[in-house]
């Protein structure tokens, strides 16, 4: 039993870095209709921008998340502007999209490479809270607390501001039709900033969690939440944060029950078939709207 | 009287004819074992991008490392030098495949070298094999790879030296039962995974789990927990660098306070900077290391390095300066302009590596072989210490 216990909880932490990175890239999908590749470098460079002012400016564990979680959504931005908006400005569509994010994943994963020399650096021991928690029958390392709240606190906090704010209001208009948005008084400009940041935020959040409660700061680090964050999104439903988050916490806790008690092996084919079947059976997934659709 | 002066005489002239003709034919003979003047070309594969850069940097600077020495010291032979020409491959087999190929369309390579991991070097091999170009790893550790003439490996097979390693850890720890970490996607480490466990259980020691992971994961607090789960006395790690130190941080950090020993896959300093405390005490075997090895070839080796490089070589270093001096060493052994093929059956007869910094570097079958391997440990303050059982 404790043993079924500590493995949930590994699961639902890991799941939660799947579900954080979902989020902003459900986001991207969503509101500015770019099935963005390049999304798990945001993450990469997320970590490696906390690792440095780690130990380079002797930065504290809250500013280091800060920095990384700042440095992933301006990286978004950065990318956004450089390479997206030429393309919506000529409404290239959604395949040229594709192409350059994929071209942007290559460049900024080769830059990341460069900045870590290659290597898969690890956040020094004391710089992070590293404790167990002792929760009576079993014990919890405080960064897999940290990571589960942390998803708490920006799906709920995301969700509010897309379904109770102006902002979200706006940002679900440009989502729905950028030219009508902006005929309706939306600052569609300003909405694609914010939306690019956000998402890039969080994914960043979920890189440097990750980088953290991983020990592995590395520019590959991106890729793995990339297929897991993706598949989170598909299963969670394109356009609902909250199915996202759930999904990515299943996710997590199939992987991780599957190793123990099945087969490492077949750990990666359990998490596509979960994959496919919703595709298969309930394709807007678990809260995904029923007419969802890109204008 | 006379015929006997004049049979004296002519014994003489005889033996003086004898000696001279010997003498000339000595002097013809070294004049001819020696390799014509110029520039001689050798192929290097390089990985310093991709998954495995850090690696592919250490065995790239060795071999720049050997280069130079040999250049410098005219080891070749009056006028003869060695030129180190690179093509990256990424560890991507596609990639090395094809830098291989434009190697051996390329008259002026005499010699190529390879390969960190196996699949690359598996890939590599018919290739070379049907170029009839002499292709020699520097760090793909399966088995059965070499094949003589064209294909030898100058790596230090790990297997021996880990079932040693465990036959030492059962003598001093004494456990009851281990618990082994293995990838379940590399063939090589499966079969190292289990030649340790046959040491082990041989020896009367319990398997009381197997955890598999993949080559790719990043998170190994579930892992972690499935081996703690099994209590074991001892906990040991088969598996590629990333995940050992992974796996050896992720049980330290969950408060695993037990033995755990690994290969020398943490032997880099670039582990001990990223894992620091993590892998301190943990054991592991090598044949090479700037802090202990203390043979005087050894020793310069690392005096030189650390002046070029301002940094420490690894075993990684040792493994790339090797495989150029074996392949220069066949090169010396030759007359005139030597082709590829008469370069390939020089390497195959090479019985032993001269300059090498293990103490000595025995080939068989085109295979480096060393027995010597150390049992050692990281110290806190980041050297590498012969391992104590404390």
């Amino acid at each position: 039993m404790q043993l079924f216990l500590e493995q949930l909880v590994n699961g639902w932490a890991l799941g939660s870095l799947y579900g954080l990175f979902g989020i902003g890239f459900g986001l991207v999908f969503s509101t500015l209709g770019i099935l963005n590749a390049a999304h798990g470098t945001y993450a990469s460079w997320a970590a490696i921008l906390g690792y440095f002012s780690v130990t380079q400016f002797g930065a504290p564990f809250p500013v280091a998340i800060a920095v990384g979680v700042l440095g992933g959504g301006i990286v978004a931005v950065a990318v956004d502007q450089i390479a997206f908006q030429p393309l919506r400005a000529v409404k290239a569509g959604m395949l040229g999209a594709l192409i350059t994010s994929i071209a942007f994943s290559i460049i900024l994963d080769s830059l990341a490479g460069f900045a870590t020399e290659h290597q898969s650096l690890a956040f020094p021991a004391g710089t992070y809270p590293r404790q167990m928690v002792d929760l009576g029958v079993i014990k919890v390392p405080q960064m897999q607390i940290i990571t589960i709240l942390a998803l708490l606190v920006c799906a709920s906090g995301i969700y509010f501001l897309i379904q109770k704010t102006r902002i979200g209001a706006a940002m679900r208009a440009v989502g729905w039709n950028e030219t009508a948005a902006a005929l309706g008084g939306v600052n569609s400009r300003m909405v694609i900033l914010l939306t690019a940041l956000l998402a890039g935020a969080t994914s960043g959040l979920a890189g440097v969690l990750g980088g953290i409660s991983t020990s592995n700061v590395s520019y590959a680090l991106g890729e793995g939440l990339m297929l897991k964050g993706f598949a989170a999104v598909v299963v969670g439903g394109y356009d609902d944060i909250r199915g996202t988050a759930i999904a990515g916490i299943c996710l997590g806790i199939i992987e991780v029950f599957v190793a123990q008690y099945i087969s490492t092996s077949f750990r990666d084919g359990f998490t596509y078939i979960f994959l496919l079947a919703f595709l298969v059976a309930r394709p807007r997934g678990l809260l995904g709207s029923v007419n969802f659709t890109r204008a | 009287m006379t015929q006997f002066t004049t049979l004296t005489v002519q014994l003489r002239k005889l033996c003086l004819t004898a000696a001279a003709t010997g003498v000339l034919l000595a002097t013809g003979t070294a004049g001819a074992q020696t390799l014509a003047p110029g520039e001689y070309s050798i192929g290097f594969i390089t990985e310093i991008t991709g998954p495995l850069a850090a690696a592919g940097v250490s065995y790239w600077r060795g071999a720049q490392q050997a280069a130079e020495e040999i250049n410098a010291e005219g080891w070749l032979g009056k006028g003869a030098t060695l030129t180190l020409i690179a093509k990256e491959s990424g560890s991507d087999a596609a990639r090395a495949v094809q830098a291989l190929t434009q190697f051996a369309a390329d008259r002026n390579v005499v010699a190529t070298t390879c390969c960190i991991i196996s699949p690359v070097a598996g890939a590599l091999r018919p290739v070379a094999v049907s170029s009839k170009i002499p292709l020699v790893l520097y760090g793909a550790t399966r088995p059965g790879l070499p094949q003589l003439p064209f294909v030898s490996s100058v790596v230090v097979l790990p297997g021996p030296s880990e079932v040693k390693m465990m036959e030492q850890l059962v003598k001093a720890i004494k456990p009851k039962t281990v618990t082994f970490f293995v990838n379940a996607d590399n063939d090589a480490f499966q079969d190292r995974f289990k030649a340790a466990q046959k040491t082990t259980e041989a020896a009367g020691v319990k398997t009381s789990g197997v955890v598999s992971i993949l080559s790719n994961d990043t998170d190994f607090t579930a892992p972690a927990t499935q081996a703690m789960a099994t209590n074991p006395d001892l906990i040991s790690v088969f598996t590629t660098q990333t995940p050992a130190v992974g796996i050896i941080s992720a049980l330290r950090a969950r408060g695993y306070k037990g033995p755990i020993n690994t290969s020398d896959v943490i032997s880099p300093p670039a582990v001990f900077k990223k894992a620091g405390e993590a892998v301190v005490g943990v054991p592991f075997p090598i044949q090479f290391s700037a802090d202990v090895s203390s043979t005087k070839e050894a020793k310069a080796f690392v005096a030189s390095y650390e002046k070029k490089n301002k940094d420490s070589p690894d075993t990684y270093s040792a493994q790339g300066y090797t495989a150029i001096y074996y392949i220069a060493q066949a090169l010396r052994s030759m007359n005139g302009k030597p082709t590829r093929e008469a370069l390939a059956d020089a390497l195959a007869k090479i019985k032993s590596v001269d300059r090498n910094v293990y103490g000595g570097l025995p080939m068989i079958d085109g295979q480096a072989d060393v027995q010597n391997s150390m049992l050692v440990t990281w110290s806190a303050n980041g050297k590498i210490v012969p391992w104590e059982n404390k």
